[in-house]
């Protein structure tokens, strides 16, 4: 249970920081919320 | 004024866009790597083969899991004692992998039975440790060409058992660990059938011993250089006089091991509960890696096989070392040579010490033809 509970919050994370990676204005910024989008999104497919 | 924003709006989703690709790109490359620890390596039992099995036949709950396994049999049809030896319990320490797939390649069993567990923390073999930078496999030459083994995690995968908790608490003693060492196997025994992922896996091999009547368990490891139980025999108070036996037998082929009493007091290892809980004489033994090392340099496939750290080397001609570190490294040869020698040893022992109940073993390498020939002339 706890397991799915932690994929639903990877993957509410993973909606967060989509959604400000495409409001943010500054390229460098856009970066670094990439960059922290790839675990998550590898955590909820349960790849890595 | 609408337009200018219109444009500058769409100039930064251009940009998200365009960084997404080349993200996505990195990590479906990146995934391919990781999915391809999935993949379980391949293993030629020899002609000794009797029979396999799973973990699971034990345990019906983790059928299907990535903690169930395979569980090799070799049966001599003779009676005479049941043997144990576990492999890959902790994935990132090779020798303690590929002495028992060396074994499980090479045995012939004339009297009694040896069961073989090769990956007993099979989810470890499917990712690495965090922030160590470990190569994800290593390769071996076998007689039939290139073998590739994975290198995995100390632990189990955290996609099979999330979150780690601040404080691991140990069932059923109390004993308080990090976190992190919930997901260790080697910290879980007896385990329970409605505990975490990994205290199941420890119950699957709690009931495995017990059903199989097992006299005598080995648990193979490594330790980085500078923790001081390398080279080490660790052994329950009931295997006393069979460890320090071999120990001395082992001295005279020129063979050190410390003789190690498991701590009464440490609880969910494997030479603590096996021993009180069962009816098995538990022994787990010790090499040298260097890969695991925080002194380690470099870390690569080389380390792994080859294990020749700069590092160490300076660390010791520096004197700042007070630990055993041979200035020409410690290859996987010597460290999977010394585990078969103590496995031979110890039950060459036990048989002496118990006639009416005997384990014969034939066609295994000596630590000398290891050092000489390598271990691909051992692999298939």
């Amino acid at each position: 249970m706890l397991f799915w509970v932690y994929v639903v919050v990877a993957a509410y994370l993973a909606v967060v920081v989509g959604i400000e990676l495409f409001s943010e204005r500054a390229w460098k910024k856009q970066i670094a919320y990439a960059m922290i989008l790839v675990p998550l999104i590898l955590r909820v497919l349960l790849i890595k | 004024m609408t337009l200018k924003q219109e444009g500058r709006s769409y100039r930064h989703i251009v940009t998200a866009v365009i960084i997404v690709a080349i993200f996505a790109i990195g990590a479906a490359l990146a995934s391919v790597d990781f999915l391809a620890m999935h993949r379980p390596d391949v293993i030629h039992p020899s002609a000794g083969l009797t029979g396999t099995g799973m973990l699971s036949d034990y345990f019906e709950e983790i059928k299907g899991t990535p903690g169930d396994t395979k569980l090799y049999f070799y049966d001599s049809g003779v009676p005479g004692a049941t043997v144990l030896l576990l492999g890959g319990t902790h994935p990132n320490e090779p020798s303690g992998f590929i002495a028992p797939v060396v074994i499980t390649e090479n045995l012939q069993v004339s009297a009694g039975r040896v069961l073989i567990l090769l990956q007993a923390c099979a989810s470890g073999f499917t990712c690495t440790d965090p922030f160590e930078g470990c190569p994800q496999s290593y390769t071996l030459q076998g007689k039939s060409g290139p073998r590739k083994f994975r290198f995995g995690s100390r632990v189990s995968n955290p996609l099979d058992q999330w979150p780690d908790p601040l404080v691991y608490l140990h069932y059923p003693s109390g004993q308080q660990l990090s976190g992190f060492e919930t997901r260790n196997l080697n910290r879980s025994y007896p385990g329970r059938p409605d505990g975490t992922f990994t205290e199941k896996v420890g119950h699957a091999i709690m009931q495995l011993i017990e059903a199989e009547h097992v006299d005598v368990a080995f648990d193979l490891h490594e330790a980085a250089p500078e923790i001081p139980i390398i080279n080490a025999i660790v052994y329950h108070e009931k295997s006393e006089d069979v460890a320090l036996g071999a120990v001395l037998e082992l001295e005279m082929e020129g063979l050190h091991y410390s003789p190690e009493l498991s701590p009464v007091n440490f609880r969910g290892l494997s030479h603590r509960e096996w021993g009180d809980r069962t009816g098995a004489m538990p022994f787990l033994m010790e090499t040298s890696n260097p890969i695991q090392g925080r002194l380690r340099g470099r870390t690569n496939e080389d380390l792994i096989v080859k294990g020749v750290s700069e590092r160490y080397k300076q660390a010791l001609e520096s004197g700042a070392l007070r630990i055993e570190y041979l200035p020409e490294g410690e290859p996987l040869e010597r460290r999977v040579g010394r585990h078969i020698a103590g496995f031979k040893t110890i039950l060459s022992v036990y048989n002496d010490a118990h006639p009416e109940n005997p384990i014969v073993i034939e066609n295994l390498p000596s630590y000398d033809e290891l050092m000489a020939n390598g271990i691909g002339h051992y692999l298939q």
